[in-house]
């Protein structure tokens, strides 16, 4: 029996009509979209030549303020306020051009129309745009309304429209996602003291009930862009109950004290930009809270404090119980003001945990040449295998082997003999080969194959085979045939 | 013989009602996705006019990543490759290039490039791999590692540079891709601006074939001028901009591409890393991780963003189409088989619920009923059981369902990110989608049936796809 239903010929004809009625319509609405996108350009093009001369020349000032106000208020069109916007913020402004920027959006009342879109008000200007531009009052109206709002959030925030703050602010408990956190992106451009608090209440409430709709990272974001000035607010937050609110508030400061440490090459902590309080929850009480996290992050702020209690609470922190907590103190103490801590530092190069051993290398090597004697005494001296790995590994990555080749050329028997002999017994000698290969004088190759031409490590056979047949020096090519031949190497035997 | 014959017509019969079902789950799903994201993109397009990537590059706390390029025989693209995504725009990054025991001369051309140093350096292997043979750094390019290995196939390498990977985030990149300036910054966006745990981000992959290049950038994006290429191009747009945007919208996102994803490392490393069972990769870590996170009871969220863009050479000959689709077919067969707990598990909500199935029962196993439709249908038109008439209308309608299908995603690109500005290449696309179902679509549907038949059989090889270097 066949398969058949009844009036499938009809069925079937139907669904083939629709889809082909759909499918020509599919194709007409791409190439009409395309025609009208076109068009869009070409206008915008037009506004574009004609006007944006003239927002460049008023931002520099090269022409009167009132004067290029005038030209641009003679724009016209159902999507005037659209293609003024578009014009005033296509290029981001430089930090000395927001303020006549603001006063340019205020003047061309566009600063009043992002205030009210952000409120979720119907205005004139979206009719007037949805007259000319269909996709405008999709924007404007309904569920896909939020758009428009987090576009005015955006725009405020460009233009740092500092009375604009307490709208944001407002704008932190918006139905949608995107626009609280452009708000929160807007409120950490403007800078306004006061808003900082609201961040901080909307942090701390995020952390307690994580929130559906911004992230936790969003507004740290935007709270770290504050200056140290305002840190002070987060008082409570450090003195708070629960463990990861004062993690983040923690977080925060060092993440603002980093940058600020990488912007002023002496900077420090001290009464005059970190209040004393804030240094004593940071000496007394975060230093040594339950929480790991926190220990960990305090370090950074630590390090850079300048009482004098700071450096005996780091060396405590160096000995923590946790690996992370003893990685931040390490890395926080890559300053040279702490020199006179390197041999406490080095301590850490025998530390059960990589991540430490690491850390240690790159803070003694911070500390320059004090530092790296103190590496190369360390490597020499100890017995720990991981820390030799470790130490080799950053001399290594830290391009100090041809430094180390250049200063063994010129010694007798010196710690970098030392240093370059324990290298090749552990099998480091890639970098080695590399760096003699490239050191331009002979003595220095014909005393590396005097030293180590024997050596059983293939990669340094290869290399005397190399010398053997193709160095310039023909003694050296007469050595290094003479160990060549050498059937057995000598260490080998033993 | 009369209950042999009544056998037959019954077989027959289910036959054709399991090719009509066939037909209207797999174009009623591909419509629904095509509905979803033709709202989501728009919207999503929108909202670019504020999400730019600006804040993005200039947090303190938008974490550090890792590009992660595997390569094997790379030498004619792998120093451009490098030096483009040097210039990606990503505050901390850092880039491993893991050379699979190449035979051709693509290590020696990336150390000589960049001045490479080989160092005896700490290897710490928490997936397993096959040998590391040299690390080589540059201490003035710190941020540049390459790591030359036995050869482990793609999976292997990518594993090496998940060992050495330091970052929490990094992203896989394809050694014959281009990256788009921003596009990382682009990728990280959900992960940094979920308040979900965000563990995999993809993005879109496009044809890079006719396309001019300049300083490892795209400059000018035009049509190829291969048919073939043409196909492919309508097939990506259609792939990418609907089929996973689509996916996403539900939460049901059960591919990203290997060739340009961001993945959580340590997620990746608690699932246990990429394995060598599958021949796709990238498929089969994001169903181990979805596997992993429902027994490990973690909530996790994989997320597609439409607009970060990573640039591709597609296949130009049938020949490397061929294997392409093939090893695509197979890994798809493969994963699915391995994971069929999935299957209907509400555990995995829409991944379990929607998404598995459909990849299952349309993507894979479709490939054989619509295979076997174009036999056995006319096989019972010979028998007298389907109406001439009837059967003449029903591959019209295939066949214009499939256009209308193509046409969509064509409009799609259209009304968001115009890639195409040419009149005459969007033409070419309108034409290419519609002619796509008549001719191109079989062939590749014959690959698709080759490499389940692969599946069946049990082979395992990868088929290498070799490119004629668009990229210089």
């Amino acid at each position: 029996m066949p398969f058949l239903i009844e009036n499938i010929y009809e069925v079937v004809l139907a669904i083939i009509i629709f889809v082909l009625l759909g499918t020509g319509a599919l194709v007409i609405l791409t190439i009409a979209r395309r025609q009208r996108r076109d068009k869009y350009f070409q206008r915008i093009d037009d506004l574009r030549q004609r006007y944006s001369p003239v927002i460049a020349s008023i931002l520099a000032q090269k022409i009167e303020y009132e004067r290029g106000l005038e030209i641009l208020r003679g724009i016209s069109g159902m999507d005037r306020d659209y293609a003024l916007e578009h014009l005033c913020l296509e290029k981001k402004p430089t930090p000395d051009q927001v303020p006549t920027l603001r006063k340019l959006c205020e003047d061309l009342g566009l600063v009043k129309l992002w205030q009210l879109r952000l409120r979720g008000g119907l205005d004139v200007a979206s009719i007037r745009d949805a007259l000319g531009r269909p996709e405008g009052v999709i924007q404007r109206v309904g569920t896909l309304s939020f758009l428009s709002r987090a576009k005015a959030a955006d725009n405020l925030g460009i233009i740092k429209h500092q009375p604009s703050w307490k709208l944001l602010v407002r704008a932190l408990g918006d139905p949608h996602a995107d626009v609280q956190a452009i708000a929160v992106r807007s409120l950490a451009s403007i800078q306004e003291p006061e808003s900082f608090a609201s961040l901080v209440s909307r942090l701390q409430e995020i952390i307690q009930k994580p929130s559906e709709t911004l992230s936790l990272r969003t507004v740290k974001t935007a709270l770290v862009s504050f200056p140290l000035s305002q840190m002070s607010a987060l008082l409570p937050s450090l003195r708070h109950t629960h463990r990861r609110v004062r993690f983040f508030a923690t977080d925060i400061i060092r993440e603002v004290v980093e940058r600020q440490a990488a912007w002023e090459e002496d900077f420090v902590l001290d009464a005059k930009n970190f209040p004393a309080e804030l240094t004593e929850v940071f000496l007394e009480s975060l230093a040594f809270d339950e929480n790991p996290d926190v220990r960990a992050r305090s370090s950074a702020v630590i390090a850079n404090l300048s009482d004098a209690r700071s450096t005996p609470v780091l060396l405590t922190l160096l000995e923590d119980a946790q690996w992370f907590v003893r990685m931040h103190a390490v890395r926080a103490m890559a300053k040279r003001k702490f020199l006179s801590q390197a041999p406490q530092v080095a301590r850490r190069l025998t530390d059960s945990h990589w991540t430490v051993r690491e850390a240690g290398a790159r803070t003694l090597l911070v500390f320059g040449r004090v530092g790296s004697e103190q590496l190369a005494q360390h490597f020499l001296s100890t017995e720990d295998r991981y820390s030799r790995e470790q130490i080799a590994d950053e001399m290594q990555r830290a391009g100090l082997v041809p430094t180390l080749i250049a200063q063994y050329g010129a010694e007798r028997e010196g710690a970098s003999t030392r240093v370059i002999d324990l290298m090749v017994q552990m099998g480091k000698t890639s970098y080695l080969i590399w760096a003699i290969e490239n050191n331009p004088s002979p003595e220095v190759r014909k005393k590396f194959l005097v030293h180590f031409g024997e050596e059983p490590d293939p990669q340094i056979r290869t290399w005397v085979s190399h010398v053997a047949s193709t160095d310039a020096d023909a003694a050296l090519r007469t050595l290094a045939g003479e160990l060549i031949r050498i059937p057995e190497p000598r260490r080998g035997e033993g | 013989m009369e209950e042999w014959r009544q056998v037959f017509y019954h077989a027959m019969n289910m036959f054709n009602v399991l090719i009509v079902s066939y037909f209207f789950l797999a174009n009623g799903t591909y419509t629904l996705l095509m509905i979803f994201s033709l709202v989501s993109v728009w919207v999503h397009n929108r909202r670019l006019g504020y999400l730019t990537a600006d804040d993005l590059r200039e947090s303190p706390v938008t974490p550090p990543a890792t590009i992660i390029m595997p390569a094997w025989n790379e030498q004619e693209v792998i120093v451009e490759s490098v030096r483009s995504i040097m210039r990606t725009d990503y505050p901390n990054l850092e880039i491993i290039v893991v050379d699979d025991g190449s035979t051709d001369d693509s290590l020696n051309r990336l150390v000589n490039a960049f001045r490479l140093i080989k160092m005896d350096l700490i290897y710490r292997p928490r997936l397993a791999t096959k040998a590391v043979r040299g690390i080589y750094v540059n201490p003035r390019l710190p941020n540049l590692v390459v790591i030359s290995k036995d050869n482990g196939g793609k999976p292997d390498a990518l594993n090496v540079g998940i060992n050495i990977c330091r970052t929490p985030y990094f992203c896989t990149l394809d050694a014959d891709c281009i990256l788009e300036r921003d596009a990382l910054l682009r990728l990280m966006r959900p992960i940094v601006k979920s308040p979900e745990n965000t563990v995999a981000s993809g993005g879109i992959v496009r044809i890079l074939n006719g396309c001019e290049v300049q300083d490892g950038k795209v400059v000018n994006v035009s049509m190829p001028k291969g048919a073939i290429e043409r196909f492919q191009v309508v097939e990506y747009l259609r792939s990418f901009l609907f089929g996973r945007t689509g996916w996403d919208l539900v939460g049901g996102t059960l591919i990203v591409s290997g060739a340009f994803a961001v993945f959580h490392r340590e997620t990746v490393i608690e699932a246990g890393g990429f394995l060598h069972d599958t021949v796709t990769e990238d498929m089969d870590l994001i169903v181990q991780i979805h596997r992993w996170a429902v027994h490990h009871k973690r909530k996790i969220k994989m997320s597609f963003t439409s607009d970060p863009v990573c640039w591709t050479e597609c296949p130009a000959k049938m020949g490397m189409l061929g294997r392409q689709r093939r090893r695509w077919q197979m890994g798809l067969c493969q994963t699915l088989w391995k994971s069929s707990e999935m299957l209907f598990n509400s555990k995995f909500k829409a991944v379990g619920m929607l998404s598995f199935p459909f990849h299952l029962y349309v993507e894979a196993l479709g490939s054989m009923v619509e295979f076997l439709g174009y036999f056995m249908v006319p096989l019972a038109l010979m028998f007298g059981m389907v109406p001439v008439p009837l059967f003449i209308m029903f591959v019209v309608l295939s066949l214009v369902y499939g256009s209308f299908l193509s046409v969509g995603s064509v409009l799609l690109e259209e009304l968001t990110y115009r890639r195409y500005p040419s009149v005459r290449d969007l033409m070419i696309l309108l034409v290419y989608a519609v002619l796509e179902n008549i001719g191109y679509r079989q062939v590749v549907l014959y690959y698709r049936v080759q490499g389940v038949m692969k599946f069946i059989f049990g082979f395992r090889q990868w088929e290498k796809v070799t490119h004629l270097g668009a990229t210089p």
